[in-house]
């Protein structure tokens, strides 16, 4: 397994009640996993639990068998990568220059990144089509094609996990779908994907295991094709869900039931 | 793959990048060396060259007064600029600044106690004007966490306002007790900021701290630049934010304490020469930095020159620093809303 959770739990100083209580999940090298449930279930909580910005109050969270607590820092930068929610820009850093930071576990502190290092964030800025950014500023990409070079900063990392917290919250539905491919395509290359969302769509096509939370719980796991259920969501959200025949660019996950995601255009290209 | 988004810009080059902090490097000692020869003797003006074989005063004004007040000059900029950008760019914080933190007023307040208890030679004034400035910044930090109001940003802009004012009044309590004869005068030199006093003593009693301090922010530059961004991105990148933050702070303060103890409060320079060079140079600091400390150099050279040379008597360091910086400050933003328009 690239990332457990074991039995984690975890409150916030003040409060009376746990955000995260008791949850295991396990993702596998290949597969990507959707943590989904309304706003205040303890979603981004579990995130900042696995990725090490919180300690869990009880538990353990394994990157690889490793316990994450007896990892150093830096060791942990070169197993996980993290995209959080919101990042706040306040220099103008090229889109080269900032997924080059992708690089910084693996380059001595007392040295620069290399030819090396660069040609890295070239590849990773390449490998989710944003190539032709590299001399832009990160303060005038659009939310979608900005969501596309901070994954490239995850890939520049070179970690076999990478998590990701909303990261469509903020993309129009051609960006959410652009992004779901790129994420297929890494799933595909061997990189485990964590990813939280409200996004019952989103969770469908990209992810190949959903984790229902409600209240700091974990109420259902399984593959997506039989987690995503009406009833479930339902419970978790606590409003009706019904099916619709609103357009939506991830119809041709949405209409599989057999569990297996995959898009006409990455079946198009024999991929996903 | 997903279909490619264009840019409208290549990559930034390296070689062009390094043919653009050459090319600043080299216009920074073109203009130094021209400062050295400017100035009121043999009359206000140019002194020529050739003046240097025939004359002994010109080489005792040039070697013993002109060009250990330069180096002075020189490395309180190249100070105040690193210390200016590694400031902003840690706090995120684009009018972050020595000055802005409590750290200038924090030093002045610190030489101005030691000046009126007695504290006798450079070394004294300078480890008391360190430990006020670090006070200085440290309330600052502490003030702006314990802030219930606005982003981080906004926290550190109001406790850098209010720990800089209560350290003001602290210096104008002190000025306020001091022996109007023999103290006053010293304390009111360092809250205008002056070189007119650098000989080779005091500047070589500055010399290892400023060095230290800006050769420090300049090899660390790459992970000043990471601390820049989110901070919980650069903990998963493998840093750890408030340590690396701290030490950059405390290295920064020391050369600003060491250069503050011997020029007194200059202000402005830390706040706009770090903008000019990222405009220049980007604000990755790898590059930002040697450039800040060329141009911060360069300035503050430029700023003594003036304040040596333009009148018969010598002008405030500070306030020639003041004037020109707000200057520039003003034309830079000015063109970037036009830019920003277009």
């Amino acid at each position: 397994m690239n990332l457990r959770t074991d039995s984690v739990s975890y409150g916030y100083p003040g409060s009376s009640r746990d955000a995260v209580s008791g949850v295991s999940l396990d993702l596998a090298e290949g597969t990507a996993l959707a943590v989904i449930g309304p706003n205040g279930c303890g979603k981004s909580t579990l995130l900042s639990l696995a990725v090490g910005a919180l300690v869990p109050r009880s538990g353990r969270v394994l990157y690889g068998g490793a316990d994450r607590s007896s990892l150093g820092r830096r060791d942990a930068a070169k197993k996980l990568s993290y995209l959080p929610q919101i990042e706040r820009f306040t220099f103008q850093l090229t889109a080269l220059e900032y997924v080059m930071l992708g690089r910084v576990p693996w380059v001595d502190p007392w040295s620069g990144p290399g030819t090396d290092d660069q040609a890295e964030a070239c590849e990773a800025l390449s490998r989710v089509g944003m190539e032709g950014a590299r001399g832009r500023h990160v303060t005038e990409l659009s939310g979608g094609e900005l969501q596309l070079v901070r994954l490239a900063r995850c890939l520049a990392q070179r970690t076999g996990t990478i998590v990701l917290d909303e990261p469509t919250s903020m993309l129009d539905p051609a960006h959410s779908l652009l992004l779901a491919d790129a994420l297929r395509d890494l799933i595909s290359s061997g990189k485990a994907v964590l990813f939280s969302t409200h996004d019952a769509l989103f969770a469908r096509y990209a992810a190949d295991f959903v984790a229902i939370m409600r209240d700091g719980k974990l109420v259902h796991s399984g593959s997506s094709g039989e987690a995503l259920r009406a009833d479930r969501l339902e419970e978790a959200f606590g409003v009706p869900f019904g099916t619709s025949d609103v357009p939506t660019p991830f119809a041709g996950a949405a209409i599989e039931a057999n569990g297996e995601v995959g898009h006409g255009r990455n079946r198009d290209r024999g991929e996903g | 793959m997903p279909p490619s988004v264009e840019g409208k810009d290549p990559s930034p080059c390296r070689s062009r990048v390094a043919l653009g902090i050459f090319t600043v490097a080299a216009a920074s000692v073109a203009v130094t060396v021209a400062c050295l020869f400017v100035g009121r003797y043999p009359k206000p003006g140019f002194m020529p060259i050739s003046l240097l074989l025939s004359d002994p005063t010109a080489r005792a004004v040039l070697f013993g007064s002109r060009l250990p007040r330069l180096i002075a000059a020189i490395l309180l900029g190249a100070v105040l600029g690193s210390s200016g950008n590694a400031f902003q760019m840690v706090f995120a914080n684009p009018l972050a600044e020595p000055g802005f933190l409590g750290v200038t007023q924090g030093a002045a307040l610190g030489a101005a106690l030691a000046l009126v208890s007695g504290a006798q030679g450079d070394a004294a004034i300078a480890v008391s004007a360190f430990a006020v400035a670090l006070l200085g910044l440290g309330a600052s930090v502490r003030l702006a966490r314990a802030f219930s109001f606005g982003g981080w940003v906004l926290r550190m802009a109001l406790s850098g306002l209010a720990v800089s004012a209560a350290l003001s009044a602290g210096l104008a309590i002190v000025k306020f007790g001091a022996d109007p004869l023999k103290e006053l005068p010293d304390i009111a030199y360092w809250t205008m900021g002056s070189l007119a006093g650098a000989g080779w003593k005091k500047t070589a009693f500055m010399a290892v701290p400023c060095i230290a301090s800006t050769a420090f922010l300049v090899a660390y530059g790459w992970r000043i630049t990471a601390l820049s961004v989110d901070e919980t991105v650069a903990s998963s990148l493998g840093l750890r934010p408030r340590v690396e933050r701290a030490i950059i702070l405390v290295f920064a303060s020391a050369g600003v304490a060491a250069a503050v103890a011997v020029a007194g409060t200059v202000t402005w320079v830390g706040l706009v020469v770090p903008h000019v060079a990222r405009r220049l140079a980007g604000a990755d600091a790898r590059f930002s930095m040697p450039v800040s400390v060329l141009l911060g150099a360069t300035f503050a050279a430029v700023c003594d020159t003036i304040a040596r040379a333009a009148l018969p008597g010598e002008l405030p360091l500070g306030a020639v620093t003041a004037l020109l910086g707000a200057g520039a400050f003003v034309a830079m933003f000015s063109k970037g809303s036009k830019e920003l328009a277009r």
